[in-house]
């Protein structure tokens, strides 16, 4: 049985009269452990339908499945990673992490028990007691990653994560992802809009275009990892993505 | 710490205003009694500094209390009222209307309903300073990042732990600049309630001695009342400076 369904999601903003199509129709699913990225440019729906799997947001029709059962509001198993990081400055990079346990009302030896493992799992050991605007962008975003892993969620929502990175460190922290992800099974569905970090990091990737949000396709990604950018074979998913996306020019040239 | 050079800045003008004074008293233009030198109004708190402190113990107790009662009043209501959108609508304008009353106004109403004493004095400090705080709560409430409320929806955290650990501390800075000018309020509104209302304080020991034709107590007192206020408002940047500690580094200091 498939872990995530989206089941004829549609999303209508009404706005002084306008009605804007976030999303038309949307279907997609998901096995459990898999990765998947939803790709698309801006305005073409794809952080709407993550905020939507996520619970933060209801689609005007349609419904979730989470495991065959249909989701409203926030599921349990699931935690989301966002963009901005969404990290509480006035809290400590220990206390961070521990957010999602307190609020589940795991006991405070048990959190920082947790805590304590999940920061060297992403390596920030000794920064326990720093607080978010001490670190840099990549350390501030591995303190959201395993604020969202504390819970051992199933399923791992991440909003353009490394968007605001540098491009080093955003390669350093795809790595680090892929990691993390083989050591802790659970579903991923990771929005980029960047096609080679889709190509680097997705089981399937899953094509949006935009007015209305809708998917364009879904390609399926057999590269073995870990997945060498420069080779042959990734450039040549890489040239079906661009031409999925439809990238005026590009598909003709090539 | 404020450096030498920040200290000998601060007091320049008030030395200046000194020499002023002195000046002035040589002029003649006014007669000793109505305008006594600073070496007179010195001779005061040298010798009867027991009087002056206990007024200015009785103001202070009141100005405490008054600032207590409104903290623990307007803080509560300003994150409800921020918080909850149909509070805000049911009570803008009522907060608008009274806002606008100037506590002073308010001491004829005072004395009929609680007397002569420590009562009316305090519920109007309570008055002043009520509404100064509920707005920059409402403020503080409002500016709470809109990531930030996400990560707890989807941390599903309950609405205790939201206001507690998320919404408070983002507000604390604007919430203390708000107490920051309750407590100038209150202690104008005391000063003032003091002078009708009561018979014991730094407002009424001015008024007293205005009667009596001691211009020099009346000063002392006019000094007392400013240096009250400054420790005063030195005393909650401290506190603010400790409790938003988080921000250094995040904001100009103010």
């Amino acid at each position: 049985m498939n872990y995530l369904s989206v089941s004829d999601v549609s999303k209508v903003y009404s706005r002084r009269g306008d009605h804007i199509h976030a999303l038309d129709h949307v279907s997609l699913e998901a096995e459990f452990g898999e990765f998947i990225c939803l790709l698309g440019g801006s305005g073409c729906g794809k952080s709407t339908l993550l905020n939507i799997i996520a619970g933060l947001d209801q689609p005007t029709e349609g419904r979730i499945l989470i495991h065959g059962k249909p989701s409203f509001g926030c599921h349990p198993d699931t935690t989301v990673v966002f963009q901005e990081h969404g990290l509480f400055p006035w809290m400590s990079v220990q206390k961070n992490i521990e957010f999602n346990l307190k609020a589940r009302g795991v006991p405070a030896a048990k959190r920082r028990e947790i805590s304590a493992g999940l920061i060297e799992t992403v390596g920030l050991l000794g920064f326990d007691k720093k607080y978010p605007h001490e670190l840099s962008g990549g350390m501030r975003q591995r303190v959201g990653i395993a604020r969202a892993l504390a819970t051992s969620p199933k399923m791992l929502l991440m909003d353009e994560p490394f968007g605001a990175l540098d491009a080093q460190t955003r390669t350093t922290m795809q790595r680090e992802l892929l990691r993390i992800w083989q050591a802790h099974k659970a579903t991923v569905v990771f929005v980029t809009h960047s096609i080679e970090e889709a190509v680097f990091l997705a089981d399937r990737i899953v094509v949006m275009t935009p007015r209305p949000g809708r998917i364009g396709s879904i390609i399926d990604v057999k590269l073995p990892r870990p997945r060498d950018p420069t080779s042959q074979d990734f450039n040549d998913i890489v040239r079906v993505a661009l031409e999925k996306l439809h990238l005026p020019g590009v598909a003709h040239a090539a | 710490m404020r450096s030498l050079r920040q200290i000998a800045l601060g007091l320049s003008p008030l030395v200046v205003l000194l020499v002023v004074w002195q000046l002035a008293t040589y002029s003649s233009t006014y007669s000793n009694v109505l305008l006594p030198r600073p070496i007179e109004v010195w001779e005061v708190f040298a010798k009867s500094w027991p009087t002056l402190l206990h007024h200015t113990a009785t103001s202070l107790a009141r100005v405490l209390i008054g600032l207590g009662l409104a903290f623990v009043t307007a803080v509560p209501l300003g994150l409800l009222i921020g918080r909850f959108r149909p509070i805000e609508e049911t009570l803008d304008w009522t907060i608008q209307i009274f806002r606008c009353l100037p506590g002073i106004a308010l001491i004829p109403l005072a004395i009929l309903f609680f007397g002569i004493g420590d009562k009316p004095a305090i519920m109007l400090i309570w008055f002043s300073s009520f509404w100064p705080l509920v707005i920059t709560t409402i403020f503080g409430v409002k500016n709470v990042e809109r990531t930030l409320l996400k990560v707890s929806q989807a941390a599903m955290a309950s609405n205790m732990l939201v206001f507690k650990d998320v919404i408070l501390p983002s507000a604390l800075p604007s919430i203390l600049t708000g107490l920051r000018l309750s407590a100038g309020a209150g202690w104008l509104t005391l000063v003032s309630a003091e002078m009708i209302a009561v018979k014991s304080g730094l407002g009424y020991m001015i008024m007293y001695a205005q009667v009596l034709f001691k211009a020099d107590e009346v000063l002392a007192g006019i000094i007392l009342i400013g240096l009250v206020g400054l420790a005063f408002d030195q005393a909650i940047r401290l506190l603010r400076q400790w409790l938003c500690r988080w921000q250094e580094g995040l904001v100009l200091e103010s």
